[in-house]
Parts: C-alpha cells; sequence; structure tokens
C-alpha cells in the first residue's frame, strides 16, 4: 500500500503538480504580458521607464532593502532569509538536481550536504519567525487571510521530511511515510503556486512596470465611463 | 465595526453623518449604491487601464505589513485600518470578490460576503485619510503602489457623489464657471494683481519688471496655482523678478483663456484631470508656447509632468518643467547672484511629494538654498523619503478636516519641524504652504512657511540696486 502510494507520489502526481505549476505560470505570465500589451496600445503615453522599473524590482533582490524601514527590520529580514532557503534548498540539493539529471538530462551546481543542513535549519526557523511576526504585529495579524498561515506551514512539511529523510538514523517512524510526506506536500505545494499569492514567482518581476502602465491613462476613458453610466453630458 | 445600515438605501444625511468631510448632498447616489458601485467600478476597469494594475495587486499581495511603518498616519495611530495595505484591501477584494473568476467561485462556495453600504462608507471615508504621498510604496516588496489604489478608489467613490464639496465646488469652477479657476478670480482681478505685484517689484527691488500676458510664441507658459496670486503674492514676485534679472522677460507669458495650475482630478477623478490638463494644453497651443511651466506647485507639477503627454499626443506633447528646474539652470548657468548675507537665519526645506517621491526635484533646491542660506539644516529624513506634509491628496482644501491634518496626519511632520529649529521652512508646494501654516499655528512653532523663490526673492542681487 505505502508502495504504491510512494510510487504514485513519485511517478505520475511529480510530473502531474511540475506540470501544473508550468502551465499555471506560464499562463500568469503570458496573460500578464497581453494585459500589459493591451494597456500600453490604449495609453495616451507610451513612454515606460522599463529599466528603472525593473531595477525597482532588482532592489528588492539584495538584503540591505529589507533593513531600511526600522518596525519591521527583523521580520523582513526574516523573508529574506526565507526566500534564499526556500529557493536554494529545493533547485539545489543533490538530490533533487540527481532526479533532474536521471529525467530530463539536465544539471546545475548542487549544495554541499552540510550546507544543505544548515539551509534547512535556516528556512525552519525563517518559517516560524514569519508567523510569529505576523502573529504578533497587530496590523498584519489583521489583515492576514488563511492563505497567509497556511502557507507558511505548509513550507515548513517538505523541509521537515526532507531533512529526516536524509538523516534516516533521526526518523522515528518508517521512512517510506517520510517520504511519502515529502512528496506530497512539495507537490500540493507546487499546485498551489499559480493559484496563491505564491504566483508572485513570476508576477514580482513585472510588479513595478504593472504599477508604471497602471499610471498611464487612456485618453478619453474619463468621458466613456461618463457615458456608459449615463451621465453624458452632466457636470461636474 | 459599525452596525450594518445596509438593508436598504441611505439618505444622504445618514451618509453624511458617517463622513468627517462635507459632500454634495444634492449630488451623492441615493439608489442601490453597493449595485452602482460595482457598475461603476465595472464602466471604469473597462475604459482604463487600471484591470491589469489591480488584478496584480490581487494576487500577490503578501499582506506583510512593511508599509506599516512608512506611513505617518498609522506611526501616529498604530490602528490597523491606517496600515497602507488594509486600506487597498478594502478595494482590492472587491475587485476580487466581483471581478475575477476565483473570487466568484470562492463567493459560491463559501458564502458570498456581499458589498454593503457600509463597506462603501468606510472607502469613503479611510481613502481620504490617506494623502496619497506613496511613501509606503517604496517599502513595498511586490511593488504595490497604495497611492494609484487610492486615486481609483476615490474615483469609483466620486462617480457616486461620495466626495469632498470642497473639491468639487472648486473643478466646478475651473471647468464650468465664469472665472474658470479654482480659487473663482475674475481675470481682470488676476490683471490688476500681476500689474499691483510689478510695482510692488520696481518700488523694492528699483527693477522694472514685466510679467507679460497672452504673448505668442514665447519658451514657456507659465502656469501656477491661481491661489498664488492671492496668497502667495511673495513668491511669484520671486518668480517675475528671477526671470527677468536673468533677462527671460521675453521669453515666458501668462494665458489670459486659462492661468490656473491646480488640478484636484489627479486626487479623485480621471474624468476631470483629462479635462483640465486639456485646458492647459489649449491654452499652450492657444500662444504657441514651447513649454508648460508650472509654478511652485506639486500636484500641478506632477499631474502635468506625468499625463501632459498622456493627453497632448506623447512625443508631440509640449515639454513640462517645474519652476524649480528654470531656476536650478540659470543657477548652474550663473545667470543670477544670491547674497550670503541677507538670509541669516536658520533655513530647512519640505520636500513636496509630488516633486520629491520618485526622485524628480530634490537636489535642486537644496543646491540653491545652500549657495546662500549659511545655516542651512536638513529635516530626516527627506528627499524621496521625506514625510508628507500631511494635507497631501487634496485634503489640505478640506477645511473641515483641518482637525485631523493637524492632528493625526500631520504630527509626524510637525516633530520634525520641531526638531529642526528652523525659523524659515522652504515648501515649493502651495497644498503644502498652507497646511504647513496650519500644522505651526497648530502645534505652536515659530517657524515661518515660505516659498524657495520668496527666499530668493530676498536675496537675489540686482544690477541695478
Amino acid at each position: 500500500m505505502l508502495d504504491n502510494l510512494l510510487e504514485l507520489a513519485r511517478g505520475p502526481l511529480l510530473k502531474f503538480s511540475l506540470l501544473l505549476m508550468a502551465l499555471g505560470l506560464l499562463r500568469a505570465v503570458l496573460l500578464q504580458i497581453w494585459e500589459l500589451g493591451w494597456a500600453w496600445s490604449r495609453a495616451g503615453d507610451h513612454f515606460i521607464p522599463w529599466s528603472l522599473t525593473l531595477r525597482r524590482n532588482l532592489a528588492w533582490l539584495l538584503p540591505w532593502r529589507y533593513l531600511r524601514v526600522l518596525e519591521r527590520r527583523l521580520y523582513n529580514f526574516t523573508s529574506f532569509l526565507f526566500h534564499v532557503g526556500v529557493i536554494l534548498v529545493p533547485v539545489c540539493l543533490a538530490g533533487h538536481v540527481a532526479i533532474f539529471k536521471e529525467s530530463f538530462g539536465i544539471s546545475w551546481p548542487q549544495l554541499p550536504q552540510v550546507a544543505a543542513d544548515w539551509l534547512t535549519g535556516l528556512t525552519l526557523l525563517a518559517i516560524a519567525g514569519l508567523l510569529f511576526g505576523r502573529m504578533t504585529h497587530r496590523a498584519s495579524r489583521e489583515m492576514s487571510k488563511p492563505q497567509d498561515w497556511l502557507l507558511p506551514l505548509l513550507c515548513a512539511a517538505p523541509f521537515i521530511s526532507g531533512w529526516l529523510a536524509a538523516h534516516p538514523a533521526w526518523c522515528p517512524v518508517d521512512l517510506r511515510a517520510i517520504y511519502l510526506v515529502h512528496l506530497l506536500s512539495a507537490e500540493l505545494l507546487l499546485v498551489l503556486v499559480p493559484f496563491s499569492k505564491l504566483v508572485h514567482i513570476v508576477l514580482f518581476w513585472v510588479s513595478q512596470g504593472s504599477t508604471e502602465l497602471g499610471w498611464r491613462f487612456v485618453p478619453g476613458s474619463g468621458e466613456r465611463v461618463r457615458v456608459t453610466l449615463g451621465k453624458e453630458g452632466q457636470g461636474v | 465595526m459599525q452596525p450594518d445600515e445596509s438593508a436598504g438605501a441611505l439618505t444622504p444625511e445618514q451618509m453624511q453623518e458617517r463622513l468627517s468631510y462635507n459632500i454634495e448632498k444634492d449630488e451623492v447616489y441615493t439608489g442601490d449604491m453597493p449595485a452602482r458601485f460595482l457598475e461603476v467600478f465595472a464602466a471604469i476597469l473597462k475604459h482604463s487601464n487600471y484591470r491589469q494594475v489591480i488584478d496584480n495587486y490581487s494576487r500577490v499581495t503578501a499582506r506583510c505589513a512593511n508599509c506599516a511603518p512608512s506611513c505617518q498616519i498609522y506611526q501616529h495611530t498604530g490602528a490597523p485600518e491606517d496600515v497602507p495595505c488594509y486600506r487597498s484591501h478594502l478595494l482590492i477584494d472587491v475587485y476580487r470578490r466581483h471581478f475575477t473568476l476565483r473570487g466568484v467561485l470562492e463567493g459560491r462556495l463559501r458564502g458570498f460576503e456581499p458589498l454593503t453600504n457600509d463597506s462603501i462608507l468606510e472607502m469613503a471615508e479611510t481613502y481620504y485619510h490617506c494623502t496619497a504621498c506613496r511613501r509606503c510604496t517604496l517599502e513595498c516588496p511586490l511593488g504595490i503602489d497604495h497611492g494609484l489604489v487610492t486615486h481609483l478608489a476615490r474615483y469609483i467613490l466620486s462617480e457616486l457623489g461620495l466626495v469632498p464639496r470642497a473639491l468639487v465646488i472648486s473643478v466646478r469652477e475651473q471647468l464650468e464657471g465664469k472665472t474658470g479657476n479654482t480659487s473663482a478670480i475674475p481675470f481682470p482681478a488676476i490683471a490688476d494683481t500681476i500689474e499691483f505685484l510689478a510695482e510692488e517689484i520696481e518700488e523694492e527691488k528699483a527693477l522694472k519688471v514685466e510679467i507679460p500676458v497672452d504673448q505668442e510664441d514665447r519658451d514657456y507658459i507659465f502656469f501656477p496655482a491661481v491661489s498664488d496670486y492671492i496668497m502667495e503674492a511673495d513668491t511669484l514676485m520671486g518668480i517675475a523678478t528671477l526671470i527677468n534679472a536673468v533677462g527671460d522677460q521675453d521669453k515666458w507669458t501668462i494665458g489670459s483663456q486659462y492661468l490656473d495650475g491646480i488640478n484636484y482630478g489627479l486626487f479623485y477623478s480621471d474624468w476631470l484631470l483629462e479635462r483640465i490638463l486639456r485646458k492647459e494644453i489649449d491654452e499652450a497651443q492657444r500662444l504657441r508656447a514651447k513649454a508648460i511651466l508650472i509654478g511652485e506647485c506639486g500636484h500641478a507639477s506632477r499631474s502635468a509632468k506625468a499625463f501632459i503627454r498622456t493627453y497632448g499626443g506623447g512625443d508631440k506633447a509640449p515639454p513640462v518643467y517645474n519652476i524649480i528646474e528654470y531656476t536650478y539652470r540659470k543657477f548652474k548657468e550663473g545667470a543670477f547672484k544670491l547674497n550670503p548675507d541677507v538670509i541669516t537665519e536658520k533655513v530647512t526645506y519640505h520636500d513636496p511629494c509630488n516633486l520629491a517621491r520618485t526622485g524628480w526635484i530634490v537636489n535642486e533646491p537644496r543646491e540653491i538654498l545652500r549657495s546662500f542660506c549659511k545655516n542651512y539644516v536638513e529635516m530626516t529624513p527627506n528627499g524621496s523619503q521625506n514625510l508628507c506634509c500631511g494635507g497631501g491628496g487634496g485634503s489640505v482644501s478640506v477645511d473641515e478636516i483641518r482637525g485631523y491634518r493637524t492632528g493625526v496626519t500631520g504630527v509626524k511632520k510637525a516633530e520634525q519641524l520641531a526638531a529642526t529649529g528652523a525659523k524659515f521652512l522652504v515648501a515649493p508646494c502651495a497644498n503644502c504652504k498652507k497646511q504647513l501654516k496650519e500644522l505651526i499655528q497648530d502645534h505652536d512653532l515659530d517657524m515661518e512657511v515660505v516659498g524657495l523663490h520668496d527666499l530668493i526673492y530676498k536675496a537675489i542681487v540686482l544690477e541695478t540696486s
């Protein structure tokens, strides 16, 4: 039973979730590009400072950018560390790279196991920190939606199970069960990417440009809104 | 939470009771408000470019509250309602629920939380607490411009008649009134003022200045905030003196058909923003002016700089300059001299958000001020990270919320001002000047608010004198 499930999770489910994520992200990117292009074509002013907007995005890849606002400094930097771990570990773990090499024949630099262990610990700490930060900041807590709490928890699952899988001596239960948890939680996360705020994986890169285009107004739009609302010819 | 009064329509009086600013009771929509709100929202999404950006925001927001500490209102109140992201979510959630497939499906699954009169009135109130200073925008890793959301929300609300009466009355006079300007000054009175200012300058500075009206083919057509003609005559005298002193008196003009730089459309309506800017463009074309020169006014400058291209044909549109850019150019050319012994008091500079937030005009005024004010001090933070005067986004024109402006939004600014110990507070913006004067009064500070050109006027060295 467990073996069958493991086989399913390792094979078809993994492929399915990777494919769904890729297609979902592709859809998000294409739609966004389409929308941006449409907005651009209607705008009265076609000049968009693309390099400036991209630089504004890229600035957030630098750790010190997160230290500027004092009150949320710790939370922000934790968020930065979380992102480092959550990208590096799954992508560069030796085991994962090996699987990819086997399946697709492509490979990239790998993390030494020690580094992966440390990063896993760091990521888990960061997740705890982020949840704590969200809980203790009244404004953030009151604004939060279910996904804001559930996604970090879900992120922790593949990290914990992954670490246990890599250190069988510490594993209290059947290793296969841990593998199953690892695969299923990671797959659920992958599937959720396009449908949750995690879609920022791709939309982050255009968010500043999107804002810029939001300020590129359409000549005559105000009048057309008035006509649609049946207020044509009415005064201010 | 307020009790839900959403059953049935509200009377204008009931709406007024829930708002801190006065609305025009006979203009407000009295039918099914939530339905109308969604109709307006849909019409705006259809005809404008907001859909892509609101859609993006609705997908990526992390509700991390990183923006909170950057908001001076939140800094003062500490209330979750004053977090920029919370405020933006009021509108973003309406979008998500009613205009996305996901939102509609979720609504079916989890039960639909309908848009209520309460939430609309909450928006009408809170989007006028925000001064649209956009400081929070700098601190959003996901690039959400809360100023844009505030602008869009106010635009939707204005089509329901939920907009401060003070703003509407000014715009109505500007677009449909006899005088054609927000201060309702008839042109003959302005012509008199111009003549009077020229006489004053001649008397005080022994300089014969020309303030040309309706001259064609000039390099610049000048649009100050029209209120400057009454409220900030010193600024205008400084500008006129400077232009004459550098020998550019035959390079500029004021148009008699339209001369007001003020554009409240930037604060609450794209429809009005466009109509007002078209008046500027038309007047510039009538006089065949090569460029548009805006006076000491932040929002007038930004609305022209950012949108003249939109409504004036992109690259064909006349270029737009703020007067500080002009003055700085002449300063670098060494075209005028400033006496460093005139202003001995401590001077500080307030960055108007609409000039500084994007980094447009930050160092220019400082360089000029430092060159002749021996005792120049900075306030912190400054430049693109400045604190808003507390009266941005049109709120300064709403007199009935002065208590809120000086007692809540402006408090951090007042603390910042007090810490400088300056005598002269230079604020090259008509809105900021009014707000800062009120702030200084209400907080008992010993300072004088002046324009950049007021000080230049005092210190300029004229060859004739």
